[in-house]
């Protein structure tokens, strides 16, 4: 336990020591979603800024107002998913590409230079990118069982005779269930990931193979790491939630700061994530190696039997 | 079925012969019939809880106040909607092509002997008819020929023995697990109406329409079954094959449902009206217990404003049953003295969706209910007139931008939710089309319900918010206990409120045309704009041009109102019979906004933010708004990210 605790701390340590990488993501993600909101808000200033009726926007959230906005054919709200999922495609390539350079930045003990985080960055990214196509490959069979549960929950709710909470426990625990082997899922790919920039690995099979042994070998502590700072961005998604209905209708600008302050912490925790895991996957492999060097320094049993007495 | 023993059957008679004894001399607070009784139906059912089946024999004595000799008379059958060939079920799959036939959903009607008394067995002679779209798979509608007619003022007797399967619930009615909804049950005459016989097919989209008349009506069931039925229960008496009979009487009714279940529990309580004391009954679900006392008030709540606002509630009981969860499609209905609602277990308080459908369901005793429209023809005048008032009884409730609902910060009113649903079928069909004749489900909905619910509240703004009240009270107060059409309801409104209102029916219920007013132009200027050199603020005249554009099809008065940066205002009055007008001010003062109907009581104007222009921009509204949807991609993006 004092040890796991020692690896959160030396995960958040490295995190804290180089957090121009938290703050870069949360640019990036904040800039990206800036820049494709930028149409909406264009259309959304035709409709509303000149109009009285926008008040019940401002004083509460008037849903029906709101309702009332997003099928105004000036407003385009259909467009809205459109414009967005260029966003977070290019978001997700974005952290897909530096993975390598925060890993080597977690693991090396001096300030990467621009050049060697980026290098680092490119020398993975294709790496990255088939691992992804791995993922995708476990991902569809579990979100595809985790829908058709989803599904007969809520058919449960719907059809089934019996107390009517059944069926919503059984949702919750499908969605529990699917939490838990997604973490699952992301862990393995984590240490799969650790491992290919500690060792160089370039066959993505093979990293993945052994980050499963070693994942699965030492799930108990592993998930416990990952799961203690899920529970902790989780809990601030809650704090800001309860916060967010807190904050007078009028204070907009007040419920964006509470907003960015969650979505901040969120990257943070990812990426504690990401440094806690190298830090036990480092302690691991000195474990390993000094009780390789420790075998190795042992005369084996067999070797010692019959051999003579050395005094 | 399960079989029968002699002595049960005469203990049954004797059961019964008791329970009609007992009737009580009315089941509502007057002394006096309030309608005229055109039928009384006298139905013994005996209900098999394992089969889901019903046998019945009804006697149903009819009355000839048609004028006419009649010798042919139909009936509906609506248990048989539930078959895969019917009308019901085609309009059904045409409305929702996802939808899919199981067997479980299907039901049958079976009229195994009808008798008419004094004329034989006539069972042979019964034909089922398409009135409405000719199909021939659908067996909704029987009719039979009398070998002699019915002079005007005689009565007639049918004693007529059915057999039903129900179904399992897709609508309204059938069974569920333990849950049995009675509805639409047992066969009913069709209503001679407006010089012809109205008997119209169960459509995917329409409702029901039956004469006034009694009801004696004795359930069999098992012991352990909970009962609520329409009108007010007589008597209940063990049999010895393990079930029980209990009778209900009903008067002044149109229709008959009832319910069943083991596991309800029932609470009651008893509102004063102004015709005298209504005992509330709730069969409510062991898992909402905790929602007893939010049911019970919004029906006392409800029926207080009913009672004080449109007039008296006169029957002695209302039957408010909450279905199980897993039979919530036979929730949301009403019957005479009996609704269905329908809630979840973790429904918050500021989520008012229990409220609105009891208050809903409870306002159809009055609309559909007393007042007995055509369901089938003029959708609207219950639908829509109840939507009415269910926003304005909402509204008084929890205030009008919080009525339907207030959580977290997030506010809806009953008549923005109104109108929402009808902004997005405005021009599809006039509410004056036969229900079953809409384009779709959602053209349907939206305009009984929506559109007349809006209509109803712009034109408040023409007659006043009080008469438009008492227009509402005296056509229930008129028209309670009868067969209004739709020009009973418009000449009402017309007659109390003194003035010509066709050119408003004439383009909101008979018509498709759409409201929408905006401003083509509105700025100030200055006069001596031609000037290079400026005087100061205080003493440069503004040339201010406000232009009113009708950009809909709908023409209706408004008010427009500008206002000045020097506290001035001007109130306009425009009878919007040309496409735009052109307002303009010479002042000292510049525009500081112009308004449409700044007392926001045109809710039919399709787009609220058009209806005003304020010349100096707030972008607090776009502001917030981008900001949520920044957030919400940012928060995607996140998710995606996790995936990297």
């Amino acid at each position: 336990m004092s040890e796991q605790s020692g690896v959160l701390q030396e995960g958040a340590r490295r995190v804290w020591k180089s957090q121009r990488i938290v703050w870069w993501l949360f640019l990036v993600n904040l800039l990206l979603a800036f820049l494709t909101t930028r149409p909406l808000s264009a259309r959304l200033e035709q409709v509303t800024d000149h109009s009285l009726q926008s008040q019940r926007l401002v004083n509460g959230f008037d849903l029906g107002a709101y309702s009332e906005l997003t099928t105004n054919p000036d407003a385009a709200f259909s467009s809205v998913m459109g414009e967005s999922n260029l966003a977070i495609v290019v978001f997700f390539v974005f952290a897909l590409f530096l993975t390598s350079g925060i890993l080597a930045t977690y693991h090396s003990d001096y300030r990467l230079t621009t050049t060697q985080f980026f290098e680092a960055c490119g020398a993975f990214f294709l790496r990255w990118v088939r691992l992804v196509l791995f993922m995708a490959v476990v991902l569809i069979p579990i979100c595809v069982l985790s829908y058709k549960l989803l599904a007969w929950s809520g058919s449960v709710i719907l059809n089934k005779a019996g107390p009517e909470q059944t069926g919503y426990w059984l949702m919750l625990a499908t969605l529990l269930l699917t939490t838990v082997v997604m973490m699952s899922l992301r862990l393995w790919f984590d240490m799969a990931q650790v491992r290919a920039v500690l060792e160089g690995e370039r066959v993505m099979r093979r990293t993945l193979a052994q980050a499963f042994r070693l994942t699965s070998s030492n799930f108990s502590s592993l998930f416990w790491l990952y799961f203690r700072i899920s529970l902790l961005a989780w809990l601030g998604l809650a704090l800001g939630m309860w916060l967010w209905t807190h904050i007078p209708g009028q204070h907009s600008g007040l419920s964006f700061v509470v907003c960015e302050f969650v979505l901040l912490w969120w990257i943070g925790t990812r990426l504690w994530q990401r440094a806690s895991e190298m830090v036990w996957y480092e302690r691991r492999a000195l474990t390993v190696a000094a009780a390789t060097a420790v075998i190795e320094a042992v005369p084996s049993p067999e070797s010692s039997i019959g051999a003579p007495p050395t005094n | 079925m399960p079989s029968r023993s002699p002595v049960s059957a005469v203990l049954c008679l004797v059961l019964s012969a008791t329970a009609q004894s007992s009737i009580p001399l009315h089941a509502t607070n007057s002394d006096r019939p309030l309608s005229e009784r055109v039928v009384a139906y006298d139905i013994d059912a005996r209900v098999d809880v394992q089969r889901h089946t019903i046998d019945g024999m009804e006697t149903l004595t009819y009355r000839n106040l048609t004028g006419k000799p009649q010798d042919t008379f139909p009936f509906h059958l609506y248990q048989n909607a539930f078959q895969p060939k019917s009308t019901f079920m085609t309009e059904m799959r045409r409305s929702r092509p996802s939808f899919e036939w199981k067997e479980k959903y299907r039901a049958s009607s079976e009229i195994t002997s009808l008798e008419v008394v004094g004329m034989g067995d006539l069972t042979p002679q019964i034909r089922f008819i398409s009135p409405d779209d000719g199909n021939p798979e659908d067996r909704t509608v029987f009719q039979v020929k009398l070998p002699k007619a019915v002079p005007p003022g005689e009565s007639v007797q049918f004693k007529i023995k059915f057999h039903d399967q129900l179904g399992q619930v897709l609508a309204r009615t059938g069974y569920k697990a333990d849950f049995i909804m009675g509805a639409q049950w047992f066969p009913k005459i069709g209503v001679w109406w407006q010089g012809a016989w109205n008997c119209h097919q169960f459509h995917a989209t329409t409702e029901f329409f039956a004469d006034f008349g009694t009801y004696n009506v004795r359930l069999t069931v098992p012991k352990n079954e909970i009962v609520g039925a329409s009108g007010v229960e007589v008597s209940t008496a063990n049999n010895a094959d393990g079930t029980k009979t209990v009778a209900f009487y009903g008067e002044d009714i149109h229709d008959f449902a009832w319910t069943i279940e083991p596991q309800y529990r029932v609470f009651t309580e008893t509102f004063n009206g102004s015709m005298g004391p209504v005992t509330i009954r709730l069969l409510i679900q062991p898992d909402h217990l905790d929602q007893v006392e939010r049911y019970l008030r919004i029906i006392h709540q409800t029926m207080d404003h009913f009672d004080r606002g449109y007039g008296p509630y006169p029957y002695k009981q209302i039957t408010v049953v909450d279905p199980p969860h897993y039979a919530l499609s036979a929730g949301g209905m009403e019957y005479p003295t009996l609704i269905t609602c329908g809630t979840v277990w973790w429904t918050p308080k500021g989520w008012h969706e229990l409220e609105e459908i009891a208050e809903h369901e409870f306002g159809h005793q009055y609309w559909y209910g007393m007042v007995a429209t055509n369901e089938f023809e003029d959708a609207w005048l219950d639908e829509g007139i109840n939507s009415y008032t269910e926003v304005k009884i909402l509204n008084d409730i929890f205030g009008a931008d919080r009525s339907q609902l207030d959580l977290w910060g997030i506010t809806e009113g009953d008549d923005a939710s109104q109108r929402n649903s009808y902004r997005g079928v405005a021009d599809k069909d006039p509410m004056a089309r036969y229900a079953y004749q809409y384009m779709d489900g959602s053209s349907y909905g939206g305009i009984t319900y929506g559109k007349t619910a809006t209509v109803l509240l712009t034109l408040e703004k023409v007659v006043g918010e009080d008469t438009m009240r008492r227009a509402i009270h005296t056509y229930f107060m008129r028209y309670r206990f009868t067969h209004p059409t739709k020009e009973d309801f418009l000449k009402t409104v017309e007659e109390v409120s003194g003035q010509n209102l066709r050119w408003y029916f004439d383009q909101a219920v008979y018509g498709t045309a759409v409201m929408d007013y905006d401003f083509a132009t509105a700025s100030s200027d200055r006069l001596d704009w031609y000037e290079k050199k400026r005087a100061k603020k205080a003493e440069t005249t503004y040339r201010t041009v406000v232009t009113v554009h009708r950009k809909g099809d709908f023409i209706f008065p408004v008010d427009v109102l500008i206002k000045f940066d020097n506290g001035d205002s001007v109130r306009e009055h425009w009878d919007g019979r040309d496409r735009w007008v052109r307002y303009t001010y010479d002042k000292k003062a510049k525009l500081l906004s112009a308004e449409v109907d700044p007392e926001h009581m045109v809710r039919l104007d399709k787009d609220a933010f058009n209806n005003s222009y304020t010349a100096q921009p707030d972008a607090r509204a776009s502001r917030k708004i981008t900001r949520y949807w920044m957030v919400f991609i940012q928060f995607l993006s996140q998710i995606a990210a996790w995936l990297a």
